[in-house]
């Protein structure tokens, strides 16, 4: 066999082998289109002996660790026995302890999360779970009421879709029995996987729910929206069009604290540890994701609690005086938090009714923490934390006389968002802008040299480039942003963000030397060099093809076809002994 | 399910007719004039995306999902898997140059999914009972099939009542059959058809009546409620949604499947 035929062969093995993975990688599965959206549904129910119990997993096959299924449990109910008579609906947050994934949903899960707006990425360490809770009388059990959840557990922080979906799902379930689960996990086991940019129709229980799954850099002022439809749908519509798949109603659960809202902002932005202590799941849950949303499209890197007990698991660890607090948010319902977390530095307290809230004279002015003894102090913002940026009192004249003109939520909740969007990208701006002048120049990349990465982060020189066109240029609002940078580059959402603006940049710039490289002209190049030079660009170029593969670099076939035939032509141009070690 | 589904939407300009005169309480012959006076002037896509929803039940292996794959996915499967829950697909016309979409509900049989069919039934604007024709217990059957559809139901639906297998049945046992089927469709006030999903005789032709009795049904509401003025904005704002989403239907438009019209 010459030379010719054997790279021929090896080409098309190479090829047949690319082809049985994609093939692998395409076949469907039972369950790997549910697995996509769900990780599974448990039903959770009070068992007399046993306190909070799960009935049971579905699909049966997934295995829960102890550690999750017994938070599950607890996070499922009402933690503190106030009431919550009739259904309730809330979700939580846990941190994954079991299982290990299939290859072939992480490629496509790494796919999914590649293409998607940050905040829309999947969780690798969590679970997301939805529940929906029913507790009503009940003559015919001995304890004398009914109390059960059903609660979606996913990697996926779709918060509005799922929620309602466990809603869908749920009442009916109660009703008609097991067999409404299986038949509903069926009809998600039929979805199509969530494309990015894609518009689904999604069946389930007799209705189809279309959603819009966000690509990256289509979370803009237009679609934070929540654009709940002003008309509602004809009742029995074979469609529901479900607005957002993660937006919560910000102005709605961030009223009562409105007069802090730029306060509490600065606190998310800089992963400050803050909890929430309100009546009900539903309300602290509510609170914590709107908080997390304030600094949308930036993510929230550390972790949050929407709902978090004193079962969890992490309570000793979140709870500790030993140290000093978390970074994190957590939302809690328990009066017994007040004296756990009353070291915490601030602290939101919700009221019950969150609606009505326009007391401004007390509540204008952040409270001392030491006064928030038990959980039925004043509702508002305890801390002693000020603000580094002065108040921006257009906003809240304009929030407050909504309030007073009985504005439609939609409309304040719109202009809420709008604000604390303009307000991160105005943070934001300088810091895009600072990173985009640590690019290398475009003429830099050439195809015999490394392939060039973006330059370190210099926070001095920033803040130097604040001084005369940062944020205050376009946001008008007065303050020391210098202080509030400074800050916020010690916190994970700062890492966080710069991490993922970095490997996007090297990875951008990978591709434009791999183009760079299969344009050149190698064996011209080749023809002028010395043996070791060749050799030296022979394995380079496996490097970069291996860089492809190992990255999952977007890269076209043709260019990966390209880059192997010149790889091969080189070989083939070389004396014979050198050519049996590089084939090897 | 959806494997190796056709692309090509199904086009329809002529009203298709009932498997047997005889055997149908709808009269409709042609698609009314204000809905061709509405689709014609639908060059600009301004109606929007129409969809009427349609719920397949019977008894268990008479036959359901293999009608449907027959008719969606132009496949015959003769290994039998029993359906769980209800399988779901999404059928694409093109009646009168208006785009038309027919969700089909295939739902099972079994007993123990009979509690769920309720969901399901909600908001379905025809419904389909199949029975085996070779088996007499499965049409007698379709009478609890009714009983139950009535019951689910808030709004009237179309009815149809579609015998399988007709490729291994008889010729004897067929007339009986069809004659007993005839008389139970005139009792429930359904249209009778017998069809062959393995030999595809009848299938085409079936669903393309149900889809334009739905879509003429759909049109003339959408149309009332206009004149009404009432329900309008309602309308138009769900489909207006709904057209700027689907941004794929133009592009697979070159190549139209023709049936049911000459």
């Amino acid at each position: 066999m010459n030379s010719l035929e054997k790279a021929v062969t090896q080409q098309i093995m190479r090829e047949r082998k690319n082809s049985e993975r994609e093939e692998m990688v395409n076949a469907i599965l039972p369950w790997d289109k549910f697995s996509q959206w769900l990780h599974c549904i448990c039903v959770v129910t009070f068992d007399l002996e046993l306190g909070q119990a799960l009935e049971f997993i579905y699909p049966s096959h997934i295995k829960l660790s102890d550690k999750e299924k017994m938070n599950i449990c607890y996070l499922s109910f009402p933690d503190s026995n106030s009431g919550c008579m009739g259904d309730t609906q809330f979700n939580f947050r846990i941190r994954q302890t079991s299982g290990k994934v299939n290859h072939h949903l992480l490629v496509r899960r790494k796919e999914y999360d590649r293409n998607s707006p940050v905040i829309l990425q999947s969780d690798p360490a969590h679970l997301f779970g939805f529940v929906y809770f029913r507790q009503v009388k009940d003559k015919s059990s001995r304890r004398g009421y009914f109390q059960k959840s059903v609660v979606l557990l996913s990697r996926l922080p779709y918060i509005n879709l799922f929620t309602e979906l466990v809603e869908l799902i749920a009442p009916e379930f109660f009703d008609k029995g097991e067999e409404l689960i299986e038949a509903a996990c069926h009809d998600i086991d039929q979805w199509s996987n969530p494309v990015p940019g894609d518009t689904l129709q999604l069946p389930i229980m007799g209705t189809v729910l279309q959603v819009k799954i966000p690509a990256k850099g289509d979370i803009k002022i237009g679609a934070l929206g929540i654009a709940r439809d002003a008309v509602p749908q004809p009742m029995g519509s074979p469609l529901t069009v479900v607005p957002s798949l993660h937006a919560v109603e910000t102005f709605m659960c961030l009223q009562p604290v409105l007069p802090h809202i730029q306060l509490l902002w600065e606190l998310v932005l800089t992963n400050e540890p803050l909890v929430v202590m309100g009546p009900s799941p539903g309300i602290t849950c509510g609170t914590v994701h709107a908080l997390i949303n304030t600094i949308s499209p930036l993510k929230y890197m550390t972790d949050y609690r929407p709902y978090f007990t004193i079962h969890d698991s992490e309570f000793k660890e979140y709870t500790t005086r030993t140290q000093g607090p978390p970074p994190v948010i957590l939302g809690v319902t328990n009066p017994f938090f007040a004296k756990t977390l009353q070291h915490w530095p601030h602290i939101v307290r919700i009221g019950e009714s969150i609606h009505a809230f326009l007391d401004k004279s007390k509540a204008n002015k952040p409270k001392k923490p030491g006064s928030l003894k038990t959980l039925e102090s004043k509702p508002g913002v305890y801390t002693q934390y000020k603000s580094f940026l002065s108040k921006d009192k257009t906003i809240q004249k304009r929030l407050a006389k909504g309030i007073q003109t009985r504005r439609p939520y939609e409309v304040q909740d719109a202009m809420l968002r709008r604000y604390l969007l303009e307000l991160t990208q105005s943070f934001m701006f300088s810091l895009e802008r600072y990173v985009t002048s640590l690019m290398p120049l475009q003429r830099n990349i050439s195809p015999w040299k490394h392939p060039p990465r973006l330059k370190a982060f210099d926070i001095e020189e920033f803040l130097r480039t604040v001084e005369h066109s940062g944020p205050q240029l376009t946001s008008g609002l007065k303050g020391d942003w210098e202080s509030l940078y400074r800050r916020f580059f010690k916190s994970a959402n700062f890492q966080g963000w710069f991490q993922n603006r970095e490997e996007e940049i090297n990875q951008k710039l990978l591709l434009l030397h791999l183009e760079a490289l299969s344009e050149a002209d190698l064996l011209k190049w080749c023809n002028e060099r010395e043996e070791v030079e060749v050799v030296d660009l022979v394995l380079k170029l496996r490097e970069r093809l291996n860089d492809i593969t190992e990255r999952n670099l977007p890269v076209k076939p043709e260019l990966i076809q390209k880059l192997h035939q010149g790889t091969e032509s080189i070989i083939r141009s070389l004396p014979e002994d050198l050519r049996g070690v590089l084939e090897k | 399910m959806s494997s190796s589904k056709g692309v090509n939407d199904r086009s329809i300009s002529l009203f298709p007719e009932p498997y047997r005169p005889d055997a149908t309480p709808y009269k409709v012959k042609d698609f009314h004039a204000s809905v061709r006076n509405l689709a014609s002037s639908n060059k600009t896509g301004s109606i929007g995306l129409q969809m009427s929803k349609c719920i397949v039940v019977g008894d268990v292996a008479v036959g359901k999902t293999c009608l449907v794959n027959r008719f969606c996915n132009e496949v015959f499967d003769k290994d039998y898997k029993a359906t769980i829950g209800v399988d779901f697909e999404v059928e694409r016309f093109e009646i009168l140059n208006t785009p038309f979409n027919l969700q089909i509900w295939d739902t099972a049989g079994q007993e123990r999914f009979k509690c769920i069919a309720a969901a399901y039934y909600r908001g379905a604007h025809v419904v389909i009972i199949v029975f085996d024709l070779t088996d007499k217990f499965t049409l007698e059957h379709a009478e609890v099939w009714h009983a139950e559809a009535v019951k689910e139901m808030k709004e009237a639906a179309f009815l149809f009542l579609v015998g399988t297998k007709k490729d291994i049945c008889e010729e004897r046992e067929f007339k009986e059959m069809e004659e007993k089927a005839v008389k139970l469709a005139k009792k429930l006030d359904a249209e009778f058809w017998a069809v062959s999903s393995l030999t595809n005789e009848n299938v085409e032709h079936f669903f393309c009546r149900v889809a334009s009795m739905a879509f003429n049904d759909v049109m003339k509401k959408s149309q009332e409620d206009e004149t009404d003025g009432k329900a309008t904005k309602k309308v138009i704002a769900a489909d207006s949604s709904l057209i700027s989403l689907k941004p794929e239907t133009g592009a697979k438009d070159d190549e139209k499947k023709s049936c049911c019209s000459s």
